[in-house]
């Protein structure tokens, strides 16, 4: 399909992306700012990078970030894999109705309320807040996101493979670690990797449910953005954002290699079996 | 047995972190406000016994939700929430459409990519994505900057801090959530469709009416419902970009909670908020389980 | 439906019929299920599946005996994939129970039926493992030692003739080496019985005849007894010692290929096995010496002879089932007058080795038939609008009454 309207298709294109990527260009540029100033550009510099490094509380800050996205996407990757094979794999029983809403509510429950509902619960049974409060709600909102990956995979995955590895004397917990984890790997790190960077993100479930101990870098970028434009806080968005950059394009550039790879052996099989 | 395990686990967990604190959500929401640590009363006192919990259940009342449905800033700010979320979703839509558009139709080796870079900035930080905005639309800022130097006009105009900021920040934030069902659902046609329309007649225009857009429709409803629902309940947004002018719900549960201390009344707001979404969130899941039998 | 215009089924039930005859010769004493004094090696007691509403399997009674080749037939929902699974133990049964040995199996699962393997539809190859690690899988769960797992697997990859693709991918294997790795993967365990569901469904035409062949050498080398599931009538008749024709969760009829196709018990099973004419009719008479004679119902009077079968009586509808190629089509009128009719030719297929005729008959019945082209145009051909005369012998009629 050539389509005459391919002039429209490219101009569609460079607006859609313009919009998208110029304020985060301009962030990154401004980032390198001598100036304080947002609008005036004072020469190029790194100050601001430098500085950061000197900043005691924003490192603290990224580290506990660190840890509690670490811990959470772990155990929601676990927990998200095991309610999705429930949702997939275990047929019908009693409660799978309210099981499925409570997996698929989180994804589209305002986070305001969500925050609040985990702190009042914190609160209620007394358990100190802080740290592990807050990896605890970070885990349980992520998990729905990890379910919904590994459940994609797990649906469109042949079930009969399941079923030869059982017929050939597989246990179903051997079967699972021997034959459907390794096929749905791929998804299970991928669900991972979102309830990492949903974990990294999140400001507003972190805030209702933290305690005086543990302030994340969201919050942290939270409470200076209040107090207005710096180019301190330019400074550690850009270097967010390069880390995450990285990261989906080399993992976009590994599956794009395995594609590849794996068409190329079916054709050469296809020319050797004809 | 092991199979009931592997049901117990995360359904244990859900039923503890989502649904039970709910019920508390709503239990708090009928009690009575106190300064105190924490600012409510009556907890529920297990260890007291059943005669005290009963008591303690004759306390609650409707108050709090009497109080609400008074207070015109609490109603405006639902209204204003639904206003907001179900325009700045339209405009979501607009540009969005030629944007997938142009994808579905663009060479199949550059697909990916451009795919790659519609979710790039969904991976990005949230809250950073916002605060770009804040250097971008500012009286001093470099929109105003730009537009005087070009003298398109005189004066700096007025975004930040109102409500077409709030309706920026939600269509650059959620624009990738729109623009990847209407990509899904348009890749997914039959270019020889199209052929056929033509090969009948059919000028372009009319062959975009008649057999694309119809056949659009499941990525249009999925990615309205993507962008309307958390944007009824966003509090970053209008936090950051709409200033105190901007009226939101999300915005007005955090001040509740976080500036008057006020949980009970925190707890009402979010406990309404949910009665409102419900129906959407209701609609949307229905809408994917029919899309997903017809895929069959 | 009494003219099917399944042309290649007739042509080929001929052919598989031929194939039958051949290799009969040494396996002609294997008749297990006539001795009574045999033990079956799977018994189905009073089995009923039910899904919901649904019952895809009918209180199904069935007994396979070693060795036996067994095909279970019918269209896709006769409920013989569920039997099957049944069999493997991915369903359990609603009623019923299923022996193995004489060991009550229905309750065991899939991973404890050690003596019982399967082939899968799909293959279900395990895609992250070369072709050796799949063939081994099963032998590894048993905790064999290695160096025996090695011999094992050489062993079933030689005799699916597979050896130098063992460090492969299956997605680097075309369909019919992935269906032979399948094979040797469930063979590798030398089960007592072996399933193959729909084994050669994803194979083209002419890969799937060498492979039923294969099959049978297999089946044959390895002394197992082999339950398969399909849909194919001709693959049934070629690999098989007994076939079960299932429709709707019910048996219509268990017997050898060649009981099936000769003498059918039912209209079902007559015509899903091949091409079949089939007319209506009621007994006239039974004169005792094995024949039947019988009227059609359209009631012109004429009378047709056919071998009568078991618990006839008079005045009982009955239905006269003749299959094409037992017609004799000629168009000068024979001597005869028995089973004799005459008619007029709407359409003629030429396939090559064989020619088949819709006849118009004079009573308004269209009607097939078969004639295979042994000679090169030396009588004229029968043509469109042509008056020709169709006879059947006696014995070629068979008497259906249900």
């Amino acid at each position: 399909m050539k389509s005459r309207f391919s002039w429209f298709n490219v101009t569609a294109i460079v607006f859609g992306f313009a919009f998208l990527y110029i304020p985060i260009l301009i962030l990154v540029i401004y980032s390198f700012n001598e100036s304080k100033l947002v609008t005036v550009w004072g020469g190029f510099s790194t100050k601001w990078y430098a500085g950061l490094l000197q900043n005691e509380q924003l490192m603290d800050a990224a580290w506990t970030t660190l840890r509690v996205a670490f811990i959470s996407a772990s155990m929601a990757t676990v927990l998200g894999t095991m309610a999705a094979l429930v949702l997939v794999r275990m047929g019908r029983f009693r409660g799978r109705t309210l099981f499925s809403g409570m997996i698929f509510a989180p994804l589209v429950m305002p986070e305001v309320i969500t925050g609040l509902s985990l702190l009042l619960l914190f609160v209620a049974i007394n358990f100190d807040r802080g740290f592990w409060t807050i990896v605890l709600a970070h885990a349980t909102f992520t998990m729905c996101f990890a379910a919904v990956v590994v459940q994609a995979r797990l649906t469109d995955f042949d079930q009969s493979v399941e079923e030869a590895a059982m017929d050939l004397g597989a246990s179903p917990v051997a079967t699972f670690f021997q034959v459907t984890l390794p096929i749905i790997a791929p998804s299970v790190v991928s669900a991972w990797l979102l309830a990492f960077t949903l974990s990294l993100d999140d400001l507003v479930i972190a805030s209702f449910t933290t305690g005086p101990s543990a302030t994340t870098l969201p919050m942290k970028i939270y409470s200076q953005v209040r107090l207005g434009v710096t180019p301190e806080i330019n400074a550690i968005s850009t270097i967010m954002i390069a880390f995450v950059t990285v990261g989906v394009l080399i993992a976009s550039y590994m599956t794009r290699m395995q594609s590849t790879r794996a068409e190329k052996e079916r054709r050469a099989v296809d020319a050797g079996a004809k | 047995m092991r199979k009931w395990m592997v049901i117990a686990v995360p359904y244990v967990w859900m039923l503890l972190f989502f649904l039970i604190p709910f019920l508390i959500v709503f239990k708090i929401s009928l009690s009575e406000s106190e300064i105190s640590i924490p600012p409510y009363t009556p907890v529920f006192d297990l260890t007291a016994g059943w005669e005290t919990i009963k008591t303690q259940l004759g306390q609650l009342d409707f108050e709090k939700y009497h109080f609400i449905f008074s207070d015109e800033l609490y109603t405006a700010a639902y209204w204003s929430s639904i206003k907001i979320a179900a325009v700045s979703t339209f405009i979501t839509l607009l540009i969005a459409y030629p944007l997938a558009y142009g994808m579905a139709r663009a060479p199949k080796e550059w697909q990916p990519t451009l795919m790659m870079f519609v979710i790039l900035p969904f991976w990005t930080s949230f809250l950073i994505r916002v605060y770009a905005w804040i250097g971008i639309l500012k009286n001093e800022g470099l929109l105003n900057a730009l537009l005087l130097n070009l003298g398109v006009i005189s004066e700096p105009l007025t975004i930040m801090n109102t409500t077409t900021a709030v309706y920026i920040g939600i269509v650059y934030s959620y624009l990738p959530f729109m623009v990847l069902p209407l990509y899904a659902s348009l890749e997914k046609i039959d270019g020889r469709l199209l052929e056929a329309a033509e090969d009948l007649g059919s000028p372009p225009w009319k062959t975009f009416w008649q057999v694309t857009f119809p056949l659009s429709i499941p990525g249009i409803v999925a990615g309205c419902f993507l962008v309307f629902i958390p944007a009824v309940g966003e509090f970053v947004i209008p936090d950051i970009l709409g200033g105190s002018e901007t009226l939101m719900i999300g915005k007005t549960l955090w001040s509740e909670f976080f500036n008057n201390r006020d949980w009970p009344v925190a707890s009402a707001v979010a406990v309404l908020l949910l009665l409102i979404l419900i129906v959407p969130i209701v609609a949307f899941q229905w809408a994917q389980q029919r899309s997903r039998e017809a895929g069959r | 439906m009494t003219i099917s215009p399944a042309i290649n089924g007739t042509a080929s039930g001929t052919a598989s019929q031929d194939r039958r005859l051949r290799t009969a010769a040494p396996q002609s004493g294997f008749a297990p299920w006539k001795d009574p004094a045999k033990k079956p090696i799977i018994r189905f007691e009073g089995v009923t599946k039910r899904f919901g509403d649904f019952v895809a399997v009918n209180n199904i009674t069935l007994d396979i005996y070693e060795r036996e080749f067994f095909a279970l037939l019918g269209p896709s929902g006769c409920g013989k994939t569920t039997l099957l699974r049944m069999l493997a133990g991915f369903e359990r049964p609603s009623e019923g129970r299923i022996l193995v040995e004489g060991k009550d199996i229905t309750d065991l699962a899939p991973y404890e039926r050690s003596n019982i393997n399967m082939m899968f539809q799909s293959y279900a190859l395990f895609p992250h493992m070369t072709v050796e690690r799949n063939v081994g899988f099963g032998l590894r769960q048993e905790g064999m030692p290695n160096d025996q797992i090695k011999l094992r697997v050489d062993e079933a990859m030689a005799l699916v003739e597979l050896g130098k693709f063992s460090h492969r991918k299956p997605h680097q294997l075309s369909g019919g080496q992935q269906q032979r790795v399948a094979l040797a993967r469930a063979i590798a365990k030398k089960p007592r019985l072996m399933l193959l569901d729909e084994p050669l469904g994803a194979l083209d035409k002419k890969l799937r005849n060498q492979a039923q062949f294969e099959l049978m050498r297999i089946q044959e080398q390895t002394g197992t007894t082999f339950v398969i599931v399909t849909h194919d009538q001709e693959e049934a008749m070629t690999v098989a010692s007994r076939i079960a024709v299932m429709n709707q969760g019910t048996l219509e009829q268990v017997s050898t290929p060649g009981e099936i196709y000769e003498t059918p018990q039912t209209r079902y099973v007559a015509q899903f096995i091949g091409d079949v004419n089939i007319m209506e009719g009621k007994v006239v008479s039974l004169p005792g010496d094995g024949t039947v004679d019988i009227t059609p119902a359209s009631g012109d009077g004429r009378i047709f002879k056919a071998g009568a079968c078991q618990g006839l009586v008079v005045g009982q509808q009955v239905w006269l089932s003749v299959r094409p190629e037992k017609f004799r089509i000629s168009l000068e009128q024979p001597q005869s007058t028995i089973n004799v009719v005459k008619g007029r030719v709407d359409d003629v297929g030429y396939l090559g080795s064989i020619s088949h005729y819709h006849v118009h008959t004079e009573a308004g019945n269209r009607v097939t038939a078969l004639r295979a082209n042994s000679s090169q145009s030396v009588e004229r051909s029968i043509s469109w609008d042509d008056t020709v005369w169709l006879e059947w012998p006696a014995d070629a009629g068979v008497v259906l009454t249900a």
